[in-house]
Order: C-alpha cells, then structure tokens, then sequence
C-alpha cells in the first residue's frame, strides 16, 4: 500500500499535465478578444488617430488607407472601422476565414 | 515600427526594449498595436487558461476577455521587472484563481461525519502513472466529473495549491476541502476504471 506522500505524487504526476507544450489559441478567439479591448479602449475616449498609426510606422488595410488619406480631422480619423467590415465578422466567427486583406488585423490573427 | 514589425511568431519573446514600446503604443491606444498586443500575449495565457478549465472549455472565452481587459486596466503599472508575457501571466493566476474560488464557494461542499477513505490508486490505475502523456484520457475522464471534483483535482494537482490555500481561497474548512478531494479521487478512480473495462 503506497503512503499518502506517494499517493499525492501519483495523483500530482498523472493530473499535472505538460506546463512546457503551448498551444496556439483559436484565431476566432483572438479576434474576439482583440474586438473587446478596443470597445474597451474606446470607453475611455476615442482610440488613436489612423495618422498616428502610420506615423509610428504600422502598416494599414486598404479601407483604412483611403480614410487616412482623406483630407479630414483627426476625430474622423479615430472611428474603429473595422466594426463595419466583414472580416471582423468572419474572423470572429470561424477560425481561419476567408480573409486575406494585407494588414488587416483580423487577417494577422489567422496565424 | 520597431514594436509592431518584429512580432512575426506569437511564442518568440521580444527584447524588452520592444516590448516597452509595445505597451507605451497600446496605452496611447493605436490600434494597431492592440493588434500585437493580442497576437503577442494571448497564445501563452491561453494555455495557461486551457490547461486549468479543461475540460470544461466553455469557459475559456469568458474568462480569457476577463484576463485581457484586467491586463489592459493595469497596463500603466508594468515596470518591465518581467517580460510582459510573465507579467501577464500573473494577471491570468489570479484571475483562474478567483474563477476556482467563486466556483467551489458555490459547490455543495457537505462536512458529513463519514470517515474519510484515504483513496488508495488501484493497480489498474497506476499501471498507467508512467503513461501521464496520455492526456486526452485524463481529460476526458475529468470531464465525466462533477464540476466541482474536476476543479478540486485540477487546482490541487495542477496548480499544486495546497488543501490549506484551497480552504482559505474557497471559504471552506480544510476538512471539507479533504473530503471534497476525497470524493473527487475516488470518482476520478472510478470513471478511469469504468472507462478501461
């Protein structure tokens, strides 16, 4: 009969799983979460300008691009845009959509 | 953009230089590099957060958007003392922790006068200690489990807190939490029997 320290230990090793492997999270999840923290961000006031975006050397989608160039405010500038895109809505639904807009965050999440 | 072109694999850590710029970026709330944020941070904490709620996976998303936004809220306190995937990793301990609080706290945790068995592994069950890499096995009998024995088993033995912090975390006495486990090893035992005959 095993003592009670051994029988802790068996129970420790068979239950205590592999701390070392990491497994990738769903992209669909990244979205989700990515969509979340910016409605977050945006409670506490409206999120960075698109200029300041590529002024810190990032790179833009399309959509965002013609709004950058426009010539308008920064306040208008500020909006996510990405809430009326339907590759938010792809990506926050199935894991690997049928995205492939160059720099478009929901696109980066796919892996 | 140093911060922002360099995260190309989400498991490669940054040079803390980066990940400092990273963090300033996302305070100043550019978007894109919330985007890196994500892509850098949420692999490992998922993990973290898999491997302590499996099997009950339903409960990652919730409790991963709980993680995300507390990190976000405390943001402006990362020292880089830690790279910030440690940092955050931190955040995620405290929130499994509380999620494993509230969840025993609700549990029917009875103090009955029983004697409490001292559970015994059955041969049958430690023919298979060598053979822990079975995972999926242990998962899925975990699963068959009261919600409450697989969050017993999984915190005492997975985050290895002790029958003490477990009573001081859940609001029970450390002899309920013994039965709890107790109970839990046995069904554990039972199901991994059942499922091998």
């Amino acid at each position: 009969m095993p003592s009670p320290d051994n029988t802790e230990r068996q129970w420790r090793t068979l239950l205590a799983g592999d701390e070392e492997s990491w497994e990738s999270a769903p992209s669909s999840l990244k979205a989700r979460l990515y969509s979340a923290l910016i409605r977050r961000q945006q409670e506490t006031g409206p999120l960075a300008s698109l200029d300041v975006s590529v002024a810190d050397g990032h790179d833009v989608c399309v959509f965002e691009r013609l709004v950058q160039i426009a010539p308008v405010g920064d306040s208008a500038k500020a909006p996510f845009f990405c809430t009326a895109c339907h590759a938010r809505i792809l990506a926050e639904c199935f894991d690997n959509p049928p995205i492939f807009w160059a720099h478009c965050p929901y696109v980066q999440f796919k892996g | 953009m140093e911060a922002g072109s360099a995260i190309k694999k989400s498991f490669e850590p940054l040079p803390s230089y980066q990940e400092r710029r990273l963090v300033e970026d996302v305070l100043s709330k550019d978007r894109k590099a919330t985007a890196e944020f994500v892509a850098f941070c949420v692999d490992s904490v998922y993990s973290f957060v898999r491997k302590r709620l499996i099997p009950r996976v339903e409960m990652i998303d919730d409790l991963m958007q709980e993680i995300l936004l507390a990190a976000w809220v405390g943001l402006p306190k990362f020292r880089g003392d830690a790279s910030l995937r440690t940092w955050i990793l931190g955040i995620a301990r405290h929130k499994v922790d509380d999620f494993y609080r509230r969840r025993l706290r609700d549990s029917e945790i009875t103090e009955e006068n029983e004697p409490l068995a001292e559970p015994v592994l059955e041969p049958a069950l430690d023919r298979h200690l060598d053979a822990a890499a079975e995972q999926d096995r242990v998962d899925r009998t975990l699963a068959l489990l009261p919600e409450a024995y697989t969050m017993a088993l999984i915190w005492r033995y997975r985050d290895e807190k002790s029958v003490r912090e477990m009573a001081e975390l859940s609001g029970k006495t450390e002899k309920a939490v013994e039965r709890l486990l107790a109970r839990a090893r046995e069904n554990f035992r039972k199901e991994w029997t059942h499922a091998q005959s």
